[in-house]
């Protein structure tokens, strides 16, 4: 039963006894003997010291090259190695008698070969001697506690090197023996504990007059404590017979049942190293634990207290003490030799306890020797395996969850992709989530794991805790959970991350609320809502088509994201395109009717295929109308959209429409808003409503006559009687007279029914009139032909008979004419100063030279104008009269074979016969026109 | 750190009821399925409020076998508070509890708030005493009862803090000398002037003793 209360056991160290260091002629390998005698050791800075019986003291360096020299003349008995400085204390004897000295040597100073003295003094409490039984000192070299036999301590305050300046004063009297004496220093604090075999006492130094505290009413044997290092607490470690103690200066700590009667305590590298008398054997302890007259076998055991193993278990002859160096545990025997304890690395520790399966142990050892986290998450996935492998699922998965991060999530979900192991790999790919480590396919297979395990709960707390960071891929979650048939959760998803697209793909394709969906649109910003409504638009009005309808208006006028409180203050909502949503009322005319007069009402500058789509549904609704009434209002509201002026620019469009829909005041409307005048008349003449071409006539007659024409021939074609039309329109054609009569029979002769009676006023109203003309004409070629006669005789009588110049006064100056004067054969006389200076040139009468010029030029014009055959034929084309034109040209003497001959050069020698001519010729003209 | 009040605990119980366990869940917050044997006493400790004030519960974990009960006895006194559990899956746990019951009374200070706590409630399917027959027990000599899970953590922050708000209570009552450190209770560094004089001047030199 004993051994079952006790830690687990391992062989974390190896023994070796320390040999002789190889000399020269490689004659090594026997073990290193110690001189006999040694009584107390220490250790510290790279050497082991020891103090024999004979007042020696040795040095062990690493070199294993002892070296001594003599302390004391009778022995040593105890030294006190300081860690961080080369001092070294010591207690011992000179002289026979109870008369111990300590001694403070400087190791690194020499003094004749021996390391030097610093001081020396009597170590005496009080005034009666006695022995001592142990000595520290402090590492800030300013306190040094001797305890002895009698049960007082005394204190050496200030630096223990000199005399000067350390003051002595005993600190504790007691009764009981001294066995322990140790410093803690922590942070400022000070603190001395104090064992006796019976008490354990502690000192707060740091604070005046040394308060002391009692911890405990059990104390120990000699060298039975020490203090642990800050791995522990720095506490006091008291090992009693029965049990471990732990103290802190104010209280006791825990304690550990470790059996049997302990000789040493010793506190290395974490590890609490105890040497105990083997039971069996054990007498009845007493205070003299390390009695050196005693040889029985001992155990040394190596206590890891924070893991709660021994590292190392193992029996000895008579050991003396303990040594801490070079990173190694020396055990020294009384024997005089030295036993090294060599730490195992930590590999090989963990690779022990992977062993033995005890992964935890391995797990708490790897930690505390501060393995990094690759180490510990190998171990883990070991332990993983290992329970793994003994079908602990459950245990594996969370040894596998803690290797998130190091080791390749595939490999676990590989071992658990069974449907039995789900909730575990369920549990791993949670965590993997929590920490950030997943990737998509895990997402994926996690939700699996969910909507496998039908984990509802589960599932919705997986989407809904991770409210300040998504674990996962939103999208890839959405998919899956759309795959799994878990539209409520991923709608939730998809609303919270604000995939639009998936929350109403979801909403509409599997849920089908779609006045739900509707609802989410509205809630969108603009661009989503627009785009989105283009997307879903048709499903949503196939199903919902009031309430789409009603988005779609709002969309369209001034929209703003519905719940949106604060922006009805702000700036205007904005506007979609109205036209971009028509599609979606396919098939729904009702609902796109109601959409478009909306938008024509609230909003007048809609695009223009609003309007076009407007009139069309208006005028498919007029035309399937049966009910008059209900046609009647139509009908109306078709003109009045037409009206409203939306269609000037697409008016093919909307004729197109009318034409369709066979809308006949639509049509009309149009072509007189376009101008088509032919038009209109061709549908009444389609129509056959005369009444109505007669109308259309006169009422666009003005724009455009040739509907007269038209619609005379119209006439004439028809079959009918329509004699009242027909005279109608000829007395039209008539009073503007827009045809020749020959035209107007000739049309009207295609008519059988049109008889002479219809066209007789007409005839006869155009024959007076042309008899009129001729008669008019006639007169005028009399009077022509008078005055023509009147002018030959003129020139007649100018070639022959002479002019007699009667003029009395200047036809310039209006003054007498006197002499010098110049007279022309149009009677005109000047004075010749007068002409000179009036006259351009020479030879012409200045007086009626303007005229004659005008005259000229006209003839001239004639003349050029003869050779444009172009022009003439234009003008053919243009007249309605060709036969005037033809005449025309005749009168400007287009086959006249006479030239005009233009003024000639002055001093030529017909001078005076052409300018007779010419003047005859200009009065001729002149007279004529 | 600092605190307002520090309470001693001691968790006593049959060797293998999960006392370990349950310190190992309230001040790490996890669970250890394979566990050694407590040898002698362990130690655990935890900061907890209670109405607004720190305090520091300071637990000391005791060997439940036979052959440490001198040793675990020792550490009754100076325990403000006890839990004392026993395995609801172990019928012979619950039958012990008299003696241990004794066995506290005999060594604590009278004050002492004592909690009686059934683990492993999470084993429902092994149960062997049944949570009536806990209540029962409890009723009958005073205690207050719990049934805990170390595995699951169920209840083991209730059952450390309730019984730290019972001492709280007592403290508020009167009913313990906090000056006293037998009693388990130490006031917190900062708090000990104030409570000192309010409590009396004997607390003068006490604080001086417990400064650290």
């Amino acid at each position: 039963m004993a051994a079952y209360l006790q830690w687990r056991r391992f062989a974390f160290f190896d023994r070796e006894a320390v040999k002789e260091r190889a000399g020269p002629e490689g004659g090594g390998g026997k073990s290193l003997l110690l001189p006999p005698g040694i009584a107390v050791c220490d250790s510290g800075r790279g050497s082991l010291v020891f103090g024999d019986m004979e007042g020696q003291i040795w040095f062990l360096p690493r070199s294993l090259e002892l070296s001594s020299f003599q302390a004391y003349k009778l022995r040593v008995t105890h030294l006190y190695q300081l860690k961080q400085h080369s001092i070294l204390a010591s207690v011992g004897e000179d002289e026979e008698g109870i008369n111990p000295l300590v001694k403070v040597w400087n190791l690194e100073k020499h003094d004749g070969g021996n390391p030097l003295c610093t001081r020396i003094f009597p170590a005496i409490p009080g005034n009666k001697p006695t022995v001592v039984s142990c000595l520290t000192v402090h590492e800030n070299l300013n306190f040094m506690a001797i305890g002895f036999a009698d049960g007082s301590v005394v204190l050496t305050k200030g630096d223990i090197t000199r005399d000067r300046h350390s003051k002595t004063q005993t600190l504790h009297e007691g009764s009981y023996p001294i066995t322990g004496l140790a410093f803690r220093q922590s942070g400022k604090m000070t603190h001395l504990f104090v064992a006796t075999t019976e008490s354990i006492q502690c000192y707060t130094l740091s604070v005046k007059d040394y308060p002391q505290h009692e911890l405990d009413t059990r104390g120990c044997g000699l060298r039975c404590s020490t203090l642990s290092d800050p791995s522990q607490d720095l506490q006091f470690i008291v090992a009693g017979d029965e049990c471990v103690y732990l103290y802190q200066p104010d209280e006791r700590g825990p304690c550990f049942a470790f059996e049997g009667q302990k000789l040493i305590a010793h506190w290395y590298r974490g590890y609490l190293v105890i040497v105990s008398r083997d039971r069996k054997t054990s007498p009845k302890s007493d205070f003299a634990g390390g009695d050196p007259q005693n040889s029985d076998k001992q155990i040394l055991n190596v206590y890891d207290l924070s893991n709660k193993f021994i590292a190392y278990s193992s029996v000895f002859d008579d050991v003396v003490d303990v040594l801490a160096e070079w990173g190694c545990l020396y055990v020294l025997t009384r024997d005089g030799k030295l036993h090294a304890l060599q730490e195992k690395d930590t590999q090989t520790k963990l690779e022990m306890l992977f062993k033995k399966n005890l992964f935890e142990m391995a797990i708490n050892l790897a930690r505390s020797h501060h393995l990094d986290s690759d180490g510990l998450s190998e171990i883990f996935r070991q332990y993983g395996d290992h329970l793994y492998n003994k079908g602990n699922h459950d245990g594996a998965i969370q040894q596998y969850i803690r290797t998130i991060g190091k080791l390749e999530p595939s490999y676990v979900i590989r071992k658990f992709l069974d449907a039995q192991r789900i909730h575990n790999l369920t549990a791993y790919l949670q965590m993997l989530h929590l920490q950030s480590l997943a990737n998509a396919d895990h997402t994926t297979l996690l939700l699996n794991c969910y909507t496998k395990l039908k984990d509802i709960a589960k599932l919705e707390e997986f989407i809904k805790t991770s409210e300040s960071e998504v674990h996962f891929d939103v999208e890839i979650a959405i998919k899956v959970l759309r795959q799994a048939g878990c539209y409520s959760h991923a709608v939730y998803l998809a609303e919270k991350h604000a995939h639009h697209e998936w929350y109403l793909k979801i909403q509409l394709e599997d849920i089908k609320n779609y006045q739900e969906a509707l609802h989410y649109i509205g809630r969108l910003p603009f661009e989503q809502a627009e785009s989105n409504m283009k997307r879903y638009g048709k499903i949503l009005m196939h199903h919902a088509p009031h309430e789409t309808t009603d988005l779609l208006k709002i969309l369209c006028t001034d929209y703003r994201p519905a719940g949106d409180g604060e922006s009805l203050l702000g700036p205007e909502g904005r506007k979609a395109n109205p036209e971009e949503f028509i599609p979606i009322f396919a098939n729904n005319s009702r609902e796109l009717r109601a959409f478009l007069e909306h938008m024509s009402e609230v909003q007048p500058d809609s695009p223009q295929g609003v309007y076009d789509t407007l009139l069309e549904l208006r005028l498919q609704n007029w035309a399937h109308e049966q009910d008059p009434k209900v046609k009647e209002r139509l009908h109306n509201e078709a003109i009045s959209l037409l009206k409203s002026g939306r269609f000037r620019s697409a008016f093919d469009k909307a004729l197109v429409l009318c034409q369709m829909h066979s809308f006949k005041d639509g049509v009309l409307y149009l072509y007189e808003q376009g101008k088509l005048f032919q038009q209109i008349m061709h549908y009444h003449m389609q129509n056959e409503q005369y009444r109505k071409v007669v109308e259309v006539c006169e009422l666009y007659g003005d724009q455009e006559p040739s509907l007269w024409e038209q619609a005379l021939g119209y006439f004439a074609h028809k079959e009918e009687d329509c004699k009242e039309y027909i005279t109608a329109v000829l007395k039209h054609i008539e009073a503007k007279n827009l045809m020749p009569p020959l035209l107007a029979v000739q049309t009207l002769a295609h008519n059988s029914t049109a008889t002479l009676s219809v066209i007789k006023d007409y005839l006869v109203c155009k024959l007076q009139k042309q008899s009129r003309q001729i008669d008019q004409d006639e007169e005028k070629i009399q009077k022509y032909r008078e005055e023509t006669k009147r002018i030959r005789k003129e020139i007649e009588e100018l070639k022959t008979s002479p002019k007699i110049f009667q003029k009395t006064k200047c036809s310039i100056c209006t003054s007498a004419l006197e002499l010098p004067s110049v007279h022309f054969l149009c009677s005109h006389s000047f004075h010749q100063h007068c002409f000179e200076s009036y006259s351009e040139s020479g030879s012409e009468c200045p007086t009626c030279m303007p005229e004659n010029r005008k005259v000229m030029d006209m003839i001239r014009a004639q003349e050029q104008k003869r050779d444009l055959h172009d022009q003439f034929q234009h003008q053919m084309k243009c007249s309605n009269d060709s036969f005037s034109v033809v005449a025309d040209y005749f009168g400007r003497g287009v086959f006249n074979k006479l030239t005009l001959i233009t003024d000639l050069p002055p001093g030529q020698s017909v001078a005076g016969l052409e300018a007779g001519l010419q003047r005859d010729l200009l009065i001729h003209s002149k007279r004529s026109t | 750190m600092a605190y307002a009040y520090l309470f001693k605990y001691i968790i006593i119980g049959d060797t293998g009821v999960g006392k370990s366990c349950l310190l190992l869940q309230f001040t790490d917050k996890r669970f250890q399925p394979v566990h050694d044997l407590t040898i002698g006493v362990e130690f655990g400790a935890r900061m907890i409020t209670i109405e607004g004030k720190q305090i520091k519960l300071q637990i000391w974990d005791t060997a439940g076998q036979e052959s440490f009960r001198s040793i675990t006895r020792s550490y009754y006194r100076g325990a403000a508070g006890a839990l004392l559990v026993y395995d609801i899956t172990r019928r012979d746990t619950f039958n012990h509890l008299t003696t241990w019951l004794e066995d506290a009374r005999q060594h604590s200070n009278s004050n002492m708030v004592i909690m009686l706590i059934g683990n492993k409630s999470d084993l429902e399917s092994r149960r062997e005493v049944k949570k009536e027959e806990g209540e029962a027990f409890a009723q009958e000599h005073g205690l207050i009862f719990m049934e805990t899970s170390a595995k699951t953590a169920s209840n083991v922050e209730e059952a450390f803090i309730n019984t730290a708000k019972e001492i709280y209570q007592k403290i508020q009552e009167g009913v313990f000398d906090i000056n006293n450190e037998a009693n388990g209770i130490k006031i917190g560094p900062q708090h000990a002037a104030t409570n000192a004089t309010l409590a009396g001047n004997q607390g003068g030199q006490q604080a001086g003793g417990g400064c650290c």
